[in-house]
């Protein structure tokens, strides 16, 4: 536990150093902030907009980021404030894509390999249940599927998936409960909120 | 579903949703080819490439455009001249020791055939035709032909080629001292080496003499273009396929410009081995000339 606060300071005062630097124009300190946090951006995007989207989105995001940097409160992590630009534009191609086009695109992408290698049967069970709870997921709406996504997914703290999606503290803990009932309700096993 | 546990409680939906996220094959940052090798720059250097070129909106308007219309290519150069310094400054991203690497489409005045024209290095760069010239290489604007024999006493460099069993001796060498003693390889193609667009012409070697300390390259790279980070010997390097490249590197001692000024042959391999850059041009594929390159004795 100590290490891991002091693995976390290092990163924060790096990251403090660099947005220094970039704020006073230095491109090449904003490429490493944008290196460091480009893979989160790009599956943050990946949960918003269409696949096809994503990148551009991202690219466009750490581009606003840039210009928005002065803006940027000294002190803060700078991970969630990234993210939410990021949610916001991706938000944006979102609505002109068209919703339910990027779903099915996920869905049917998303399914990888196991990682695993157990026998036959458990085989099939695991993708059976890879592909329904992805399927599952489809069905939310869109703020219950960026929030389960936020938390669970990209592994983000509950004041950290407040600031990406842009909702107090308190609704982050109301809509993830409320979502994971609704995702239970699609899976069949119990008993949902109302939609 | 099989398993209905996941859908029992909270928790069991929240492990599975921790376990699925592990299964999904996320979009890297960095295309992907469907080879699965690197396809292009990463995100942050698409982002830092944009910045530096002032190129804050989404449009992808030509970097040397300002106000709709193109920029005399004295200002392009300069302007190139100064993002290339600062980009060494940075020094970090992507690139090699002696090389950096940008993508846009080359402005029409540097295209090679622009190019070609108004310097003494540069000569003749014609376009290609049907006819075998009598030394392969010879239309290339390689520099002056000279004996394999002068290559060491002309240069100071030894002469290390490719021991790949696809080509024999080279068929013509070249020094062009106006590039900083610049030497080119050029083989003729044959049935093992496949012909590049310049009849008669099957392979280039090229190797930059000169310290990766006092000079850089900056490449600009077609939007036609696919780059791929690629390892030879160990070294780090990139395959460019695909259209027009265009190439040029400015001297960071003296600030001069110094334009390559020909078109390319085929698809190219650039890599620098720790003490200069080496380029092959070939239509032999990425793995066969990577398998070229490291066979270079």
């Amino acid at each position: 536990m100590y290490g891991v606060r002091l693995s976390w300071r290092a990163v924060h005062i790096e990251d403090a150093e660099l947005i220094a630097r970039a704020r006073s124009g230095d491109v090449a300190a904003y490429e490493a902030i944008v290196r460091r946090y480009q893979d989160v951006a790009v599956r943050t995007a990946h949960l918003i907009c269409p696949e096809t989207d994503a990148d551009d989105a991202v690219q466009e995001a750490f581009i606003k980021a840039f210009d928005a940097l002065p803006r940027f409160r000294e002190g803060s992590p700078m991970r969630p404030w990234l993210l939410r630009i990021v949610a916001n534009e991706a938000r944006n191609r979102r609505r002109s894509a068209g919703r339910r086009h990027g779903l099915a695109l996920r869905a049917a992408d998303a399914i990888g390999p196991p990682r695993t290698a157990p026998g036959p049967e458990q085989l099939v069970m695991a993708a059976e249940q890879r592909s329904e709870l992805l399927a599952a997921l489809a069905t939310l709406r869109d703020d219950d599927r960026e929030v389960l996504g936020a938390r669970f997914f990209l592994d983000l703290s509950e004041a950290e998936t407040a600031e990406t999606l842009g909702i107090p503290r308190g609704t982050v803990k109301s809509r993830t409960s409320r979502a994971l009932g609704r995702l239970r309700e699609a899976l069949g096993g119990g008993e949902g909120a109302d939609r | 579903m099989t398993d209905r546990s996941l859908a029992r409680d909270d928790l069991g939906l929240e492990a599975a949703l921790r376990s699925l996220s592990h299964e999904i094959d996320w979009p890297t940052a960095a295309p992907t080819a469907v080879s699965g090798a690197t396809a292009g720059p990463d995100i942050a250097t698409r982002v830092r490439v944009r910045l530096s070129s002032g190129d804050r909106r989404g449009a992808r308007r030509p970097w040397w455009v300002i106000g709709g219309r193109p920029v005399r290519r004295s200002f392009v150069l300069a302007v190139a001249a100064l993002l290339a310094l600062a980009i060494v400054a940075g020094a970090v991203g992507l690139g090699l020791p002696g090389l950096r690497i940008t993508f846009g489409e080359p402005p029409a005045s540097l295209l090679p055939s622009a190019a070609a024209t108004g310097s003494p290095t540069q000569g003749d760069s014609p376009p290609p035709t049907p006819t075998v010239p009598p030394v392969p290489g010879m239309r290339l604007n390689l520099g002056r032909q000279v004996s394999l024999a002068e290559v060491e006493s002309m240069t100071g460099v030894p002469v290390r080629l490719p021991t790949d069993e696809r080509l024999g001796p080279p068929d013509s060498v070249w020094i062009d001292p106006g590039k900083f003693d610049q030497i080119a390889y050029v083989w003729e193609s044959s049935e093992t080496l496949p012909e590049t667009s310049e009849r008669g012409v099957g392979l280039i070697l090229m190797r930059f003499a000169g310290r990766s300390d006092e000079e850089f390259y900056q490449k600009v790279l077609g939007t036609g273009n696919r780059l791929q980070t690629v390892f030879v010997d160990g070294h780090e390097g990139f395959w460019i396929s695909g259209e027009m490249h265009f190439f040029f590197y400015v001297r960071n001692d003296t600030q001069d410009y110094v334009d390559d000024g020909r078109r390319w042959v085929g698809d190219a391999l650039v890599w620098h081995d720790g003490e200069a850059t080496y380029r092959i041009e070939s239509a032999l594929g990425r793995d066969a000339t990577i398998e070229v390159a490291e066979s270079i004795e």
